[in-house]
């Protein structure tokens, strides 16, 4: 019996560090806010010191495929914070951890003459996965999207909240940025 | 920035092996190859306040409301943890300067992030240098005992974020509703560790439950906690295959309470610690109403949100100091 504990503690290990409070978002509400909402393709992951050099944050850049909303070129940067640099590693807790060769969505806004950040921060990220039977792509998690029918409660195991199809996703986020509800 | 002789900052992490049992998710990291757990390894963590002040909320009474939430968390009589307060400082969180801070900062890039925790962390030696964390400006806060319309509670988030700042993830105890109009909130939570926030005038959150208790037990476990307490532990499958990420939760009818945990290996397995002696209700639910990166790296671990609801098909025993037996649940696809 011992052993099967020892076994269960060691399987959080490899778990990042997520630890933030955040005020909810719809997809509605993302696609309002974002300045610009891109598709693509992760090509790099880059640590660096903040300008005044205090901290690290991390420069991801995308080779776009597509902007569903707004444009900043056919590849583009934005930022999250903490990142490893040396031997240093700044975790700050929540923020959306990226690996090169992904495929992602992702809801973005700027201010001034910066690099552009994650609007609603870990909200702000989708994932582009292939289908298990490999018939197409899907966007997980299942959007949280705006209620049609009132207050409605979420439910877990809804059947309807499902990662969905990768045109799907888009179409609903063009209405939503739009302002069509 | 590298002064990490500061004393009583550095903080040794702790290999986890010397625990019983999870409640929770911990947080962890890969060092050297070695799989290690962020905790502090004195029991006694130092923390600094920033003099920063944000309209409505004095710094003494920044101060205060903090050192509330940790004595709530001190205060659990199963859990081991102490807080100190080490003075007001002029640094700032976020700043990796080897002091652990918390205040206020303006962070309009985390558009809805009422709060953060940050850890620093010797990539080589494992040493976690220091932990900090921000409440964000551009938010409206109240420190006022019944809290304030209109304004968050700074010290049901500052509870929320010191659990962070000992270890602890997040827990997905917590229900949602979309509301008529657009946007989301809190209907309601059996965890302080649930990563969505109140509405702003609430302090519902103020108060530990079950599920905090037995998380902080866990990673600090006093007293008789590894005696008194039981656990549960199994695997969740579908089709035959092993489930990762799988929200399982252990309800006791008797007190009323539920504590949960996720399936986090390739095998789907699952362990819920800090539990009372008897019988539980056990349900597996998928996380698909969450935000997955608050919970788990993603971009490594897929998360599997595609099952339906399932509650295991009989009342599960926990004993006293032990654990149940491994429990296999079988879900289905929606």
């Amino acid at each position: 019996m011992r052993s099967l504990l020892l076994l269960f503690t060691s399987l959080v290990l490899v778990l990042p560090a997520r630890a933030t409070v955040l005020v909810p978002a719809d997809l509605g509400e993302l696609s309002r806010d974002a300045l610009a909402i891109v598709r693509g393709r992760v090509v790099s992951v880059d640590a660096r010191w903040t300008d005044d050099r205090r901290t690290i944050d991390t420069i991801v850049t995308l080779e776009v495929e597509s902007y569903l909303k707004g444009t900043f070129g056919p590849t583009m940067q934005f930022r999250v914070p903490g990142g490893e640099l040396g031997r240093f590693r700044s975790i700050v807790v929540g923020a959306p951890a990226f690996a090169v060769d992904q495929r992602v969505i992702v809801f973005l806004g700027a201010h001034g003459p910066s690099v552009p950040y994650i609007v609603g921060f870990s909200q702000g990220v989708y994932r582009v996965v292939r289908a298990a039977d490999n018939t197409g792509w899907l966007v997980t998690p299942p959007p949280v999207l705006p209620s049609t029918a009132g207050t409605v409660p979420i439910v877990r195991g809804d059947v309807s909240r499902r990662p969905v199809a990768l045109d799907d996703f888009e179409r609903r986020v063009r209405a939503l940025a739009g302002g069509a509800r | 920035m590298r002064r990490r002789a500061v004393a009583g900052l550095l903080v040794a992490v702790v290999f986890a092996q010397t625990q019983p049992a999870q409640a929770y998710l911990k947080f962890g990291v890969t060092i050297g190859g070695r799989r290690v757990t962020l905790k502090w390894a004195q029991r006694s963590a130092r923390y600094f306040v920033s003099d920063q002040r944000v309209p409505g909320v004095a710094t003494s009474d920044f101060q205060a409301a903090l050192g509330r939430a940790f004595t709530t968390w001190q205060s659990v009589p199963t859990a081991s943890i102490s807080y100190q307060f080490a003075g007001l400082t002029v640094a700032r969180p976020g700043q990796d300067d080897g002091l652990s801070t918390l205040g206020f900062e303006s962070r309009p890039d985390l558009d809805r992030v009422l709060a953060s925790t940050s850890f620093l962390i010797d990539g080589v030696t494992g040493e976690l240098i220091e932990s900090d964390i921000f409440f964000n400006s551009a938010f409206p806060w109240s420190v006022a005992q019944g809290g304030e319309a209109n304004r968050y509670d700074l010290e049901s988030i500052a509870l929320h974020e010191i659990g962070h700042m000992s270890g602890l993830g997040h827990s997905a105890l917590g229900e949602t509703e979309l509301r008529e109009g657009g946007g989301r909130r809190v209907l309601g939570a059996e965890a302080v560790m649930f990563p969505i926030a109140f509405t702003a005038g609430s302090t519902a959150a103020r108060a530990l439950k079950a599920d905090d208790i037995a998380g902080i037990s866990d990673l600090y476990p006093d007293g008789d906690f590894d005696q008194a307490e039981g656990s549960v532990s199994g695997r969740v499958t579908k089709d035959g295959q092993a489930v990762f990420g799988a929200h399982v939760v252990a309800y006791d009818p008797v007190t009323r309470t539920m504590v949960g945990n996720f399936t986090l290996n390739a095998q789907g397995q699952f362990s819920i610690g800090g539990l009372s002696p008897g019988m539980h209700i056990l349900r597996v639910e998928p996380l698909d109403d969450a935000d997955l990166d608050s919970f788990f790296d993603v971009a490594v671990n897929p998360v599997d949100v595609d099952f339906k609801v399932t509650f295991f098909d009989s009342l599960v025993v926990v004993p006293r100091g032990g654990d149940s037996g491994e429990v296999t649940v079988k879900v289905v696809r929606k």
